[in-house]
């Protein structure tokens, strides 16, 4: 057994872990209320955990290990339950969406923890500036190889979980025109990007002790990339996903997830090659700036299409990976109906034309968030 | 025609442009030494600024100065009631029925005490007592506001400050209105005065916030959401009716009060965006402070220190007690609690109105009255800023200082 051993899981599992925007009701602000909003909620009231995040004005829910869609968004619901309850004795919101629209960075305040406060006093104004919001879906792997081979295949379809989150076009209280602006904030971090060409789990070990031995990480938390494993968990994980508006869009996300992890390990549709990487840094951009509608380039054969018509092309591959999951409908609504119900990003676009506010854009968000339609 | 004639001629006139030019500097200047160099708040400052210039220092402000200025500090307070009736969000107190309890049980815990210490120990007639201990209910508001935003405070316990401030305040200038009637049948005044005058102060000053609010959302419907229009109508519309009010004789604080809490519950569509007054407030909130300094009466506190400190000390027991009983379950942690009693207890300006409204109908009742209260008040408009500061600090709400990097 080598440095870093990969505990084994139940292969396609899945687990999701949700950045929440804390803001107050009153200017929909981001607001001081992490500690007190923990303090509050009911411990034992529900499974799964809910956990301080970087800054006052986050917290993450994270589910526990789940076999279907169904489950998972029972858990989910459950959660968010406890936590709006909590929220609205002390009069928070709480919002999904990667970013607030127009908080300033500078107000933030740092989560008063050890590992925090490292961090800020290391990244200074990126830490501050890393309030934003995303979803991150776990996919149990038999084995590290299995691992090694996922987090390469996902890459094909980064940028399909980009378009299909997006939900981040405001910043600072300007439009980014961008369907993700949380992403480029994530691309100033050293040791974010991609995991480098290894082709199984010895090759990622050595890499990993390479890095350990130059002293530039302590472990597979100081890796900020867009797919990696969790060898302490036995997961891939995703980490490019805004956290939707809703959690509905957040466990239909974790499906489509599952569904095409189901597709590549039985399937194996490719194999790894370095052709993956040469499109990977345009394609994703494109997904950022032009969501559903961004041109993609296909690493294997070269094809062009958009976001929005490749998920059409994809879910035929995958329906039947997704029938025998549970969670075909969900995943068909979401691939097929990509073009023409949109992202969340665009609904934010529409509701700040017809408001003119962004605290008007942040108290809907609170609504998706905290009152679903029955 | 002389050589020199465009000098001005000795002796120089004196310009009031220059003392409002002074008093704003003295303010600044107070302010930064305060925060800076004494770690204090900016508005003790302010005040200790005021108290230097005032008449009791170097008397560069007299009284004639203090009343022509009072203008400014009327329009500040005007802006302060209607930012705190916009706090007041029934949406929450409908959700956790325990902070209205909590709130209830400050004001009634405080009041009672402050009634109970005046009666048995000072031997205070019932009508007396039960004034002072209406107006020690209410919290300054202009204290509790400008701490908070100058720590850019946060959280839970800066928050049921700012509400229980709004709701005490409304509490105090209801009850002493409902005493409006006994005090006619101890002094003077048909049966119609003593119906008719309390009833026409409530609903009077109820339908003119009433009016305003309306008028408000009517124009912000034609207006839209540019938000920095929105600050100069807002501002425009509670000169108006702080105007209206002292014109028609109603209550401003309760005028201004309703307008803020209603503007903000009645707007279904979420037209108006949280005021905010920006410079314009700062320059008036400070000349506020400054002319409260000014004006503070310390050898009434002095010749009142024991009746002072009696009833600060009871009256921070009491809101204590009322807020603690309600704290399991209700969100916060009993320190929070604790805290949040500290950060309640400021009196000022507001207990310095409602002192002047019920002399200006009552004057030798007023005059009785303000030897019991103002001692307290003076008390606490001195040492409430900083017990409000350190209570939001130690709650862990104020903004931390820029980490200074390693």
């Amino acid at each position: 057994m080598g440095e870093l051993p990969f505990k084994s899981s139940q292969p396609l599992s899945l687990g999701v872990e949700l950045e929440l925007q804390i803001v107050n009701t009153r200017d929909y602000n981001l607001t001081r209320g992490a500690s007190d909003l923990l303090g509050v909620l009911v411990k034992g009231g529900h499974t799964g955990e809910v956990k301080p995040e970087i800054t006052e004005s986050m917290v993450e829910m994270s589910t526990l290990v789940h076999e279907s869609h169904v489950k998972l968004i029972a858990e989910l619901r459950a959660m968010r339950e406890a936590v709006v309850a909590a929220a609205r004795k002390l009069n928070l919101g709480i919002a999904g969406g990667g970013t607030h629209p127009f908080q300033k960075w500078n107000d933030r305040r740092i989560y008063d923890t050890e590992r925090f406060n490292h961090l800020a006093g290391l990244y200074g104004y990126l830490a501050k500036q890393f309030t934003v919001f995303g979803q991150h879906i776990h996919i149990g792997c038999a084995d590290g190889d299995e691992a090694v081979y996922l987090t390469h295949m996902f890459s094909r379809y980064v940028p399909h979980f980009i378009a299909l989150s997006a939900s981040s076009p405001f910043q600072q209280g300007e439009d980014t025109l961008f369907d993700s602006s949380r992403l480029s904030v994530v691309n100033a971090f050293p040791l974010s990007g991609t995991m480098p060409l290894v082709r199984n789990w010895a090759e990622f070990e050595a890499y990993f002790s390479r890095m350990q031995g130059f002293g530039i990480v302590k472990s597979m938390k100081d890796f900020y990339w867009d797919v990696r494993p969790k060898p302490e968990f036995g997961t891939v994980e995703i980490r490019v996903c805004d956290t939707p508006l809703s959690i509905d869009r957040a466990a239909a996300l974790a499906a489509y997830a599952q569904s095409l992890a189901r597709y590549l390990r039985l399937e194996r549709p490719r194999a790894v090659s370095d052709d993956l990487y040469l499109v990977y840094n345009v394609n994703r951009f494109q997904a950022c700036r032009y969501g559903l509608d961004a041109g993609l380039i296909d690493p294997f054969d070269g094809g062009r299409a958009k976001v929005h018509e490749d998920l059409v092309a994809t879910f035929p591959r995958i329906a039947a990976h997704a029938e025998d999951l549970g969670c075909r409908p969900v995943v068909q609504g979401l691939l097929m109906g990509a073009r023409d119900f949109g992202n969340d990003a665009r609904r934010l676009r529409v509701r700040f034309k017809e408001t003119q506010s962004f605290a008007d854009v942040v108290r809907w968000q609170c609504e998706q968030w905290m009152q679903p339609p029955k | 025609m002389p050589d020199l004639f465009f000098l001005p001629a000795g002796p120089l006139p004196p310009n009031q442009i220059i003392w409002f030019g002074v008093l704003l500097l003295a303010g600044v200047i107070g302010g930064e030494v305060a925060r800076r160099m004494l770690f204090l708040p900016r508005i003790t400052g302010y005040a200790a600024a005021g108290l230097a210039l005032g008449p009791e220092g170097f008397a560069l402000i007299d009284k004639g100065l203090l009343s022509e200025l009072r203008v400014f500090a009327d329009i500040s307070i005007g802006l302060i009631l209607f930012e705190l009736g916009h706090r007041i969000d029934l949406g929450w107190l409908k959700r956790s029925p325990r902070l209205a309890l909590t709130s209830l049980a400050e004001c009634a815990l405080g009041a009672g005490l402050v009634y109970f210490t005046l009666r048995t120990f000072f031997a205070l007639d019932i009508l007396h007592a039960f004034a002072a201990a209406a107006i020690t209910v209410a919290t300054s508001p202009a204290v509790v506001m400008r701490i908070t935003a100058d720590l850019g405070a946060e959280g839970q316990v800066t928050e049921r400050a700012l509400l229980l401030t709004a709701l005490n305040c409304s509490i105090a200038v209801l009850a002493l209105t409902a005493l409006i009637p006994w005090l006619y049948l101890e002094y003077r005044g048909g049966w119609q005065t003593i119906l008719l005058h309390p009833l026409y102060l409530l609903a009077g000053s109820f339908a003119l916030g009433l009016a305003a609010s309306t008028a408000t959302l009517a124009l912000l419907r034609w207006l839209g959401k540019r938000e920095e229009m929105q600050a100069a109508l807002l501002i425009a519309l509670i000169l108006a009716t702080i105007g209206a009010a002292i014109t028609l004789k109603l209550s401003v604080l309760l005028a201004l009060l309703a307008y803020g809490a209603l503007v903000r519950n009645l707007d279904r569509h979420y037209r108006l965006a949280a005021p905010d007054f920006g410079l314009t407030g700062q320059i008036f909130f400070l000349i506020l402070f400054v002319l409260a300094g000014a004006s503070l009466d310390l050898h009434a506190a002095w010749t009142g220190i024991v009746v002072g400190a009696s009833l600060a000390a009871v009256r921070f027991a009491g809101k204590a007690v009322g807020i603690l009983v309600f704290v399991p379950g209700g969100g916060m942690q009993v320190r929070q609690g604790l805290l949040l009693a500290l950060a309640l207890t400021p009196m000022s300006g507001l207990a310095v109105i409602m002192l002047q409204d019920t002399q200006s109908l009552f004057p030798d009742f007023g005059r009785t009255l303000a030897s019991v209260v103002l001692p307290a008040v003076v008390l606490l408009e001195i040492t409430g800023p900083i017990l409000t500061q350190l209570a939001l600090k130690l709650a862990g709400e104020a903004r931390p200082k820029p980490a200074a990097k390693s």
